[in-house]
């Protein structure tokens, strides 16, 4: 910002790269939906404090019951859970593609196992199935796998599929039901794509 | 907290405020349901009630909305806007320190911090600069090209058109009161409006209005909106203690002391010795308050309005001559009736004596009025002044509403109050050269009244060698102006039309438009374009004349029409540079952020002028934030009312000087939009000289007075 014309900053400004205008939209998008929330609460008769979080920086709101409550921290995900495999499919096919390339670049006798990528949650086995899913679509390296952790894996899936079967026949709630319902499709998705794998 | 910089925290708290206001702001938005601290619902769509409804701890946001709650003080609209715009202004500055961030990321905290600190008051100044400088200069010179008139020549003269009230009434309240209501409520402010004023002098009653609402209005809950009514006279918020009917003339007196002489007076000594001067006296008492009401009798008085309760013997003695008694009357009340029939309040010694009581007055009818289980007094004075006294009943089904009405039209009053009212505007413009004496050639209309790229009108800012020849035929324009010419700026009619513009002829050829032959009709309503003679020249140029012309402009079927548009003559502007000019009373512009975009795009084309970096930077700045609103006021809009759209249309409209069109009906004052400019304005410049805020668990009291901002930043 050029307050007067000797400012030497000025001419070495460059507009912002692609990421750091990524970066900046994160950051504005993230800031209106905190704002919003924050106008949500201030209706619903949260006071509206002087102080800020230690945290995160954005302003605290206080309830009738006198508790401190931080709009960003409670209840807006944070950035960094982008990043996390169990809970975003593309991060686990990056992860996953990451551990691919690895084996590869690996010396051929591949005595060492390679690292897995972690068991995904049942409650999210959609997201990592679908990741696995889209690692389907592009040819995959010739790689060979190991077939212990296949076999292991399939285990998992058979069981999880017993689990929510048995569940399945004795829930009462529609809710649940459809949860589950949706639980074993993802399994059954899930065996299939490892018996790909496997042929 | 000393961390944040005050912009960043300012950003945080009025996005959240902002957050609240876009909802509710607009034809298009919505009611805000908010809990107040106390358990309170409320359902408001006004900005003002619900800000200070809400529950802020925050020194900034208890700044904020104190700023905003005077700002509304004054005018009476504008409380979502301001929070839009300061907060659309905060975004701008906040984007200009990230930008800055980027490059300086070397320093010292601390350096950076009193780098930054020095920074924002240089801005802070530029911005104050900007607004006792530049904004009256571009609202004077450009924006008074495009103004409306709510005004209607008549043989009478300058009258309201109702037409124009009737929209401009509606614009206002549809941003305060519900839908389903505000139709009705506007028709009844309307014919209120129409029944008090007498004369000309609308401002006066406009005034009294304002400052008097309490008393002229009743509001009664448990009757649906529809049954709110006009009645005429003066309903008092009292019950008659003494009622006796009473026909033929009515003479009434107000008194202020109580009518029966007291024992003693205060700082005196009353010395008793016996029981029978105890009784003495006050069988004494007696006697002379029967003959003090036997008096007024005799004057033929039937009515007392006591601001005091009277003693049980003046209302027994009331009673038994027939003379009607209202006490304990406000003293706003007894100051509304003084100013409305010039009638002070009655002394005791006049009532006393023997002689003719002079302070008494006539009263048309004086009865009791029923409102569902309460009962008033309503009395029909015979005014002296300009108001005709008239009292509007509000009634709603529960107390909020009814609440929310009697703000609404509390606050029409007060914009109507700053509508009727010249604002006056001062500036400099700078320039090194003296206006010559020779009378400009009338032909040269072409060259001083086309809108130019604004190059040839911002010469009058930026002193320039080059540009001499142009300056001085601009200032040519306006001191030496024959008095049979129509000497005025280029004008821009606007049209309400959505396809075409019903002004073709364009500004070259305006003063032809304007010749008495060529009329065009308007239902019975004439409309007029006015010249307003304001302004103290200073130097020995000539003034500017004026002249009145009758335009008369087609109505089309259908919601919209033309208005008449308003004329701006300048005043001297003097070789010294110093320009005093006035938004004249009565200019209105069309509603959906016209406003907003002309002076975006006559302050864009200004930076782009402009010499000094911080001022084009500031301009730029305030040019950005002020599409802020029409953005949110046009969100909800798809495919040929979005706000890109309006927004292409509009400056094409600017830039080829046709006229602009508007697609919505109502209307805005623009001194209202010029007052809402500045105040936030200032308001941002007290937020950008914060270095420190720090927080006070003890609540200020609410005082009416600037001090208390002071203490909350301290």
């Amino acid at each position: 910002m050029a307050l007067n014309g000797a400012e030497v900053d000025d001419f070495a400004w460059a507009p912002p790269t692609e990421a750091e205008t990524k970066v900046l939209q994160a950051r504005r998008e993230r800031q209106d939906r905190i704002s919003r929330l924050m106008g949500d609460y201030l209706l619903r008769g949260y006071r509206m404090l002087g102080d800020t979080c230690a945290d995160c920086g954005t302003i605290l709101l206080q309830d009738k019951q006198r508790k401190i409550y931080c709009v960003a921290c409670q209840e807006l995900d944070s950035d960094v859970d982008k990043d996390n495999p169990a809970l975003n499919p593309q991060a686990a096919l990056s992860q996953a593609r990451e551990h691919q390339l690895a084996s590869t670049t690996e010396p051929a006798t591949g005595s060492r196992p390679t690292p897995q990528p972690p068991v995904p949650r049942p409650e999210h086995c959609e997201g990592a199935a679908a990741g696995l899913k889209a690692a389907q679509g592009p040819p995959l390296p010739a790689a060979p796998l190991n077939t212990d952790v296949v076999a292991y894996t399939q285990t998992a899936l058979l069981q999880k599929l017993t689990w929510a079967s048995a569940e399945l026949g004795s829930s009462t709630s529609l809710e649940t039901s459809i949860q589950l319902c949706g639980l074993i499709r993802a399994c059954a998705e899930a065996l299939c794509s490892l018996k790909q794998l496997q042929l | 907290m000393a961390s944040l910089g005050s912009v960043t925290a300012a950003l945080r708290v009025v996005e959240a405020l902002e957050a609240i206001a876009s909802r509710c702001v607009g034809p298009e938005g919505g009611q805000v349901l908010c809990t107040k601290p106390t358990g309170e619902v409320l359902l408001s769509r006004d900005g003002g009630r619900l800000l200070e409804a809400l529950h802020l701890e925050h020194p900034l946001a208890r700044m904020v909305v104190a700023c905003v709650s005077s700002h509304l003080k004054k005018t009476g609209d504008g409380a979502k806007t301001f929070i839009i715009f300061l907060c659309h202004l905060l975004r701008g500055l906040h984007a200009i320190r990230e930008k800055d961030s980027f490059t300086s990321e070397t320093t010292q905290t601390y350096e950076r911090h009193w780098k930054n600190c020095c920074q924002w008051k240089s801005i802070s100044q530029a911005l104050l600069t900007f607004q006792t400088q530049i904004l009256d200069c571009i609202v004077d010179q450009y924006l008074s090209r495009h103004y409306l008139s709510i005004f209607s020549l008549s043989a009478k003269g300058r009258t309201l058109c109702r037409r124009s009230l009737e929209s401009l009434l509606e614009a206002y309240l549809c941003g305060r009161v519900g839908r389903n209501n505000h139709r009705f409520i506007s028709q009844l402010m309307c014919d209120y409006i129409f029944k008090c004023v007498a004369c000309k002098s609308s401002i006066e009653v406009f005034e009294l209005v304002d400052n008097c609402f309490v008393e002229l209005n009743i509001g009664v809950t448990g009757i649906p909106v529809s049954g709110s009514r006009i009645v005429d006279g003066l309903v008092l918020h009292r019950d008659f203690s003494v009622y006796c009917p009473a026909d033929g003339d009515i003479r009434m007196v107000m008194v202020t002391e109580v009518l029966q002489p007291l024992f003693s007076s205060s700082k005196s000594e009353f010395i008793l010795d016996s029981e029978a001067q105890f009784q003495a006296s006050q069988c004494w008492i007696v006697e002379r308050t029967k003959a003090v009401m036997k008096h007024l009798h005799s004057q033929n008085i039937k009515l007392i309005l006591s601001s005091v309760k009277q003693p049980d013997l003046v209302i027994y003695c009331a009673r038994l001559h027939g003379i009607s008694v209202v006490e304990c009357l406000s003293s706003e009340e007894v100051s509304l009736v003084w100013r409305i029939t010039g009638l002070p309040p009655c002394v005791l010694p006049q009532v006393s004596s023997q002689g003719e009581i002079s302070d008494t007055t006539l009263v048309k009818f004086c009865k009791p009025l029923i409102l569902r289980s309460k009962r008033y007094v309503h009395l029909g004075l015979v005014s002296t002044c300009a108001f005709i006294p008239h009292c509007v009943i509000l009634c709603g089904p529960v107390l909020g509403l009814v609440q929310q009405h009697e703000s609404a039209f509390h606050g029409a009053f007060k914009m109507l109050r700053q509508l009727f009212t010249d604002l006056d505007l001062n500036y400099i413009i700078q320039t090194n050269t003296q206006s010559d004496s020779s009378p400009l050639a009338y032909h040269n209309s072409r060259e001083c009244n086309r809108l130019p790229e604004i190059g040839k009108y911002q010469d009058i800012i930026v002193k320039s060698e080059n540009k001499l020849k142009n300056t001085q035929t601009h200032l040519k324009v306006y001191s030496n102006v024959v008095a049979s010419d129509t000497e005025l700026e280029t004008h821009v009619p606007w049209s309400a039309h959505k396809e075409t513009p019903i002004h073709t002829s364009q500004t070259n050829d305006i003063l032809k438009c304007l010749s008495p032959e060529k009329n065009w009709k308007i239902d019975d309503c004439e409309l007029f374009i006015e010249s307003n003679p304001t302004g103290n020249p200073t130097a020995e140029d000539t003034r500017t004349e004026i002249s009145y012309e009758n335009v008369q402009v087609t109505n089309n079927p259908g919601k919209e029409y033309t208005l008449p548009v308003m004329y701006k003559s300048l005043d001297a502007c003097t070789s010294q540079g110093y320009c005093s000019s006035t938004i004249p009373a009565g200019c209105v512009l069309p509603v959906g952020g016209n406003f907003e975009i002309l002076l975006h795009y006559y302050l864009l084309n200004y930076a782009k002028q402009c010499r000094q970096s911080a001022e084009a930077m500031v301009s730029m700045l305030i040019s950005d934030a002020l599409l802020g609103l029409p953005k949110t006021l046009y969100k909800p809009k798809k495919g040929k009312d979005s706000f890109p759209q309006i927004y292409i249309r509009s400056l094409r409209a600017l830039q080829t000087s046709q006229a602009m069109v508007s697609g919505q009906s109502g209307l805005e004052p623009v001194a209202g939009k010029y007052q809402l400019v500045a105040s936030v304005i200032q308001c941002l410049a007290k937020i950008l000289t914060i270095d420190l805020i720090i927080n006070i668990k003890r609540q200020p009291q609410k005082i009416d007075d600037q001090d208390s901002e002071d203490e909350l930043e301290h």
